[in-house]
Parts: C-alpha cells; sequence; structure tokens
C-alpha cells in the first residue's frame, strides 16, 4: 500500500497524465459513435443491392455489448493512449532523476519496479471497471428486459480486455525502463504499435500466407487478437472474417507470457545498470 | 567514535576512464567530512556508489558499521548532483513523496521547509522556483526528520554569492546539531569554511585524508624577497627541501619540505650571497596544499 501512495502522488496533480486518460475515452467514445455510424452506412449501401436485407449493426445490445465495447477500446489506436501514460509516468522519473532520489532515499531498485507495476495494474483495473460500468449503463438503457445469464453472457470478453489492457501497458512499462527517455520511448513504441507490425503483416500476408503463424505470435498482435472482433453479423458478410464467439485460454495465454519475458528482463537489467 | 561510513578499497571504471580507483575512507560520528577534488576527480561516483546509484566494480562500504540495505539510506539524508523533484509538484507535494519513502509522517516538513526558507513558497510548483531555492529544497528534502548522516554534493554549484552563503549558513547550522555531514565540493573555500576533515580527490585516487586544520597548520610557506629576485628564485629551486614557487608583486612565496623552518632557509640563502629584504612565515591556506598536492600527482 506504501508504494502505490508513492506512486499516486506523482500522478494526482500531473495534468498530462489527466489530459491523456481523458483522451482515451474521449477517442474511445467517438470510435464508437462513428463506427456505428460508418457500418451501418456500409450496410445501407450494400442492401440495396441484396433481396435480402442485412441487419442493421446493434452496438449497445447485452450480450453483445460487452464485445463490441472491448473490441473498440482494445484496437491499437486507443489502446496506444494508456500506454503512452505509462510511458511518461516511467520515462519522467529518469528525466527529472527522481528515480535516484527515490532510490537514495530507500527505496529499493525492486520495490521501484514493483511500484510501477502496481500503477500498471491499478490503471488497467481502473479503465476496465469505468468501461464495465459504461457497458452496464448502455446496455440495460438499449436492452429489453432480459435474463441476467444473456445479459452476461459474453462477460468473459471483459476478463479478456482486462488481460489486453494488462499486458499491452506491461508492454510500454517495458520499453519505458529500456530507453529511459520520453520522447525516444513514445516514437518507439508507437512506431512499432502502429507501423512496424502492421508492415509486418502486409509483408509476410500475401506470398507466404504466414500469418497465421509470425504474424499472431508478435506481441502487439497478440494482444489484438484476444478480443478480435466486434459482435456484428453484417460485418461478416461485408468483410472476410469469422465471428468471434469466445475469449479463449490461449489467446490470452500469449500476451501473458510476452509481458512476464519484459519484466523480467526489466527486474534483471534495472538490478545491474547505473541509475 | 561510532563509524558512519567506511569505504573500503572502491573502484569503478567507466571505458577508459577510471572514475574511481581504489578508494578508502572513513567518516565518524559528527564529522563535517569534505570530500574535495576537480571536476571528474570521481565525487559524484563515489557518493553514488555508497547510495547504491552506481554498481561498484570492487570494494565494499558500510554505513553504520553495518551491511549497508536500504533500510540504511533511510537514516541518511542526501542530494546527488542537481536538486531531484517533480517540477509539476509543489514543494510540499514532493516532501512528502520523499516522507513517504523513507516512512515518516508528514510532521516535519513544514519544519525543514521553513528551515529552509521555502515555506511561504511551499504550495508553488518545483519548476516555478529560481535555481537557488531548489537547491535549497534538496538541503530541505535531506534535512527531513533529522537524519543522521547528510551528504551533500556540490550543494552551492550555480548559486549566486547571496544564495551560497544562505545555503553554507543552513549546512554550518545543521553541523551544530550534531549531524554528520559528508559535503563534495570542488571549491577549497567552501571546504575550508564549513569542513573539519577533508579528503582529496584527483583523478579517481584519494591524495590525502585529514583534519583540516592540521593541513592549515603545516607551516611550510614563506614570503622571500630581495634585491635581486632572479637570483633569489635560482637559489630557492636549487634548496634539496625545495617544492613550489610562485612570484606576485615582487614577493615569492615558497614551499618546502617539511624541516625547513624560516631560519634555516634564511642561513642557506646567506650562505647563497642573498641578502633578503623580506622573509615571513605564512599559514598555507588548503588551495595551496591542494595545487601542490595536484602537482605532485599528475597521474
Amino acid at each position: 500500500m506504501k508504494l502505490i501512495t508513492i506512486e499516486l502522488k506523482k500522478i494526482q496533480s500531473y495534468r498530462t497524465f489527466w489530459i491523456i486518460f481523458g483522451l482515451y475515452f474521449g477517442f474511445l467514445a467517438l470510435g464508437i459513435i462513428m463506427a456505428e455510424f460508418m457500418v451501418n452506412a456500409m450496410v445501407d449501401d450494400v442492401n440495396k443491392r441484396l433481396p435480402i436485407p442485412l441487419p442493421h449493426a446493434v452496438l449497445f445490445n447485452f450480450p453483445d455489448i460487452w464485445q463490441n465495447l472491448t473490441f473498440f477500446a482494445s484496437i491499437r489506436y486507443v489502446l496506444i493512449f494508456p500506454a503512452i501514460v505509462i510511458i511518461i509516468l516511467t520515462t519522467n522519473e529518469f528525466s527529472y532523476k527522481t528515480v535516484r532520489q527515490n532510490v537514495v532515499n530507500g527505496m529499493s531498485r525492486n520495490e521501484f519496479i514493483f511500484a510501477k507495476l502496481q500503477i500498471v495494474l491499478l490503471l488497467t483495473l481502473v479503465i476496465t471497471f469505468i468501461l464495465t460500468l459504461v457497458m452496464f449503463i448502455l446496455g440495460l438503457i438499449h436492452s429489453d428486459s432480459q435474463s441476467l445469464t444473456m445479459m452476461f453472457d459474453k462477460f468473459r470478453f471483459v476478463f479478456g480486455f482486462f488481460v489486453q489492457m494488462l499486458t499491452f501497458l506491461c508492454f510500454a512499462f517495458f520499453v519505458g525502463f529500456i530507453f529511459r527517455h520520453t520522447g525516444l520511448a513514445i516514437a518507439l513504441f508507437t512506431l512499432y504499435v502502429l507501423i512496424i507490425e502492421p508492415v509486418i503483416y502486409f509483408v509476410f500476408r500475401a506470398p507466404f500466407m504466414w500469418e497465421n503463424t509470425i504474424y499472431t505470435y508478435l506481441p502487439v498482435n497478440s494482444v489484438v487478437r484476444v478480443v478480435e472482433y466486434p459482435a456484428i453479423p453484417a460485418l461478416e458478410r461485408l468483410m472476410d472474417f469469422q465471428l468471434q464467439g469466445e475469449v479463449t485460454l490461449l489467446s490470452c495465454a500469449i500476451p501473458i507470457l510476452y509481458s512476464v519475458v519484459m519484466i523480467a528482463i526489466v527486474y534483471w537489467s534495472f538490478n545491474r545498470k547505473d541509475l | 567514535m561510532e563509524t558512519i561510513l567506511s569505504i573500503n578499497q572502491l573502484s569503478k571504471r567507466y571505458g577508459r576512464i577510471q572514475a574511481v580507483n581504489q578508494l578508502s575512507l572513513e567518516v565518524t560520528k559528527g564529522q563535517v567530512f569534505g570530500i574535495l577534488g576537480p571536476n571528474g576527480s570521481g565525487k559524484t561516483t563515489t557518493l553514488s556508489m555508497v547510495l547504491d546509484l552506481v554498481r561498484p566494480d570492487n570494494g565494499t562500504f558500510e554505513w553504520f558499521e553495518e551491511i549497508p540495505t536500504k533500510e540504511s539510506r533511510k537514516r541518511i539524508g542526501a542530494v546527488i548532483e542537481t536538486p531531484n523533484f517533480f517540477p509539476y509538484l509543489s514543494a510540499r507535494k514532493n516532501l512528502e513523496i520523499v516522507a513517504k519513502v523513507k516512512g515518516y509522517d508528514y510532521n516535519d516538513i513544514d519544519h525543514s521547509l521553513e528551515v529552509a526558507g521555502l515555506f511561504d513558497r511551499r504550495h508553488d510548483k518545483f519548476r516555478t522556483y529560481s535555481f537557488g531555492m531548489k537547491q535549497r529544497l534538496a538541503v530541505a528534502s535531506a534535512l527531513l526528520n533529522q537524519p543522521e548522516v547528510m551528504i551533500l554534493d556540490e550543494p552551492t554549484n550555480g548559486l549566486d554569492p547571496q544564495g551560497i552563503a544562505q545555503v553554507r549558513e543552513l549546512i554550518l547550522q545543521v553541523a551544530k546539531e550534531g549531524i554528520t555531514i559528508i559535503l563534495a565540493s570542488h571549491l577549497l573555500d567552501e571546504v575550508q569554511k564549513i569542513c573539519d576533515h577533508v579528503a582529496v580527490l584527483n583523478k579517481g585516487n584519494c591524495l590525502f585524508a585529514e583534519e583540516v586544520h592540521e593541513v592549515l597548520a603545516s607551516s611550510d610557506c614563506i614570503e622571500l624577497a630581495a634585491e635581486d629576485n632572479q637570483a633569489l628564485k635560482e637559489a630557492i629551486e636549487n634548496h634539496p627541501g625545495f617544492k613550489s614557487l610562485t612570484e606576485t608583486d615582487g614577493i615569492i612565496m615558497a614551499v618546502f619540505s617539511d624541516n625547513n623552518p624560516p631560519g634555516k632557509v634564511n642561513d642557506y640563502l646567506q650562505q647563497k650571497g642573498i641578502t633578503l629584504t623580506h622573509l615571513s612565515e605564512r599559514k598555507r591556506t588548503l588551495e595551496q596544499h591542494f595545487l601542490e598536492l595536484l602537482k605532485d600527482n599528475p597521474s
């Protein structure tokens, strides 16, 4: 409890933190509204030519809302915001040299790592909680009365989302500790997440048909794949994919394994390097 | 006397540079211990090693006669290099973090801020502070909850004369309360004014460590002048115990090895046929001693 109170003190009146944190939910809301609008525009367009019209996307109905909103909340463009928060909170300690002061004042290096991991966990819990609350309220508003079993049928997607957020933030924690400079860490992280991995996907996809091997196991994609598709039946027809019905343990295991390795590397290198 | 810090054969190398070379030191309770040396002599590296910031290549150290742990660091108030605080937090909030890390409550924070003269500005963000105020906040954070030892690394670096005076005043005040102080500085004047013990470092080597008043007491600096200063200089340079010589405004300041009191030097010069017009013994300042040591150990 002591470590987390110290970390919270560092965050409390840090405006940058609150702005980026707010941006995450802002972009998320915007993304969901736009997604519903765009999918339905697409459906309307296609329906002009189809004898049997496709159904409109219904994002906010129980139990699909759990899958839909966790899907949008874990798109890499959205996920990057809380990750940047974690990177900044970590690299700040190096640029302000407060990590040195913490150690000088009697924090062990492992406690310092542990404190940052606690923030990762706390931020994940808070985001998951807020999202769950929003989904629950939106679901109640948009759904007809349903049985509880029906309402929470796809609630495991929330657990999937929790794993996604936790592991993605662990990646950010790793990048922050390894690169130490705020600008460098954010640039490399963003470059990797938004450009390098997608490029790897497109390069290897066509000629080799390897997308199910290499690409699946790349760190960021392994996270994104946990909640891979929204529950929008029309999309299945419009685009070429199979609807995802489950969050599998295997898909969670890969990103968790990555996180464990990254935490281990941080632990190893931080204990050896000079501060 | 209780040993506060004992360093044994501590070494650290950065690539081709030997930052600290087999350094051994001992600081006992109540001392105001100065670590003196030019920039790059290994002062900060040494302090960083004993505070667990830098991993030594070789050697050991003990705090309070025990193997050091994070708990021993909680008994030390230290500021290394620049003041390290969160710029977006107020002084008060920054010190709350320090107190929390050390495991104290917040009762002593306002007192520390008062001592450092920052109480009125305690709710202002750290980044709005002048350099002198930042430096004083660093001292305030080191002072929090009366540590047993205070470590200060170049505490007056970059301050204006008024700021320097304030920080020095503060340190002397703390020393009076019996807190052991370890102060690293490249300013001789500072060490001379504040410290009672001094260790001189150059290129990672400890040149000597002794009490400041002993250093000052050695009186082998002699002021001389003659009708023909040129001949005088030659004669002095040929003296078997000659160490160094400077000339200012027709007065020659010469340093001889021990056992060469002014009378003996005068006898020697008369034998050489030089009659002095001026002869006096001067207490050597730490600065002269320091420069000689650097000359003797060019390494």
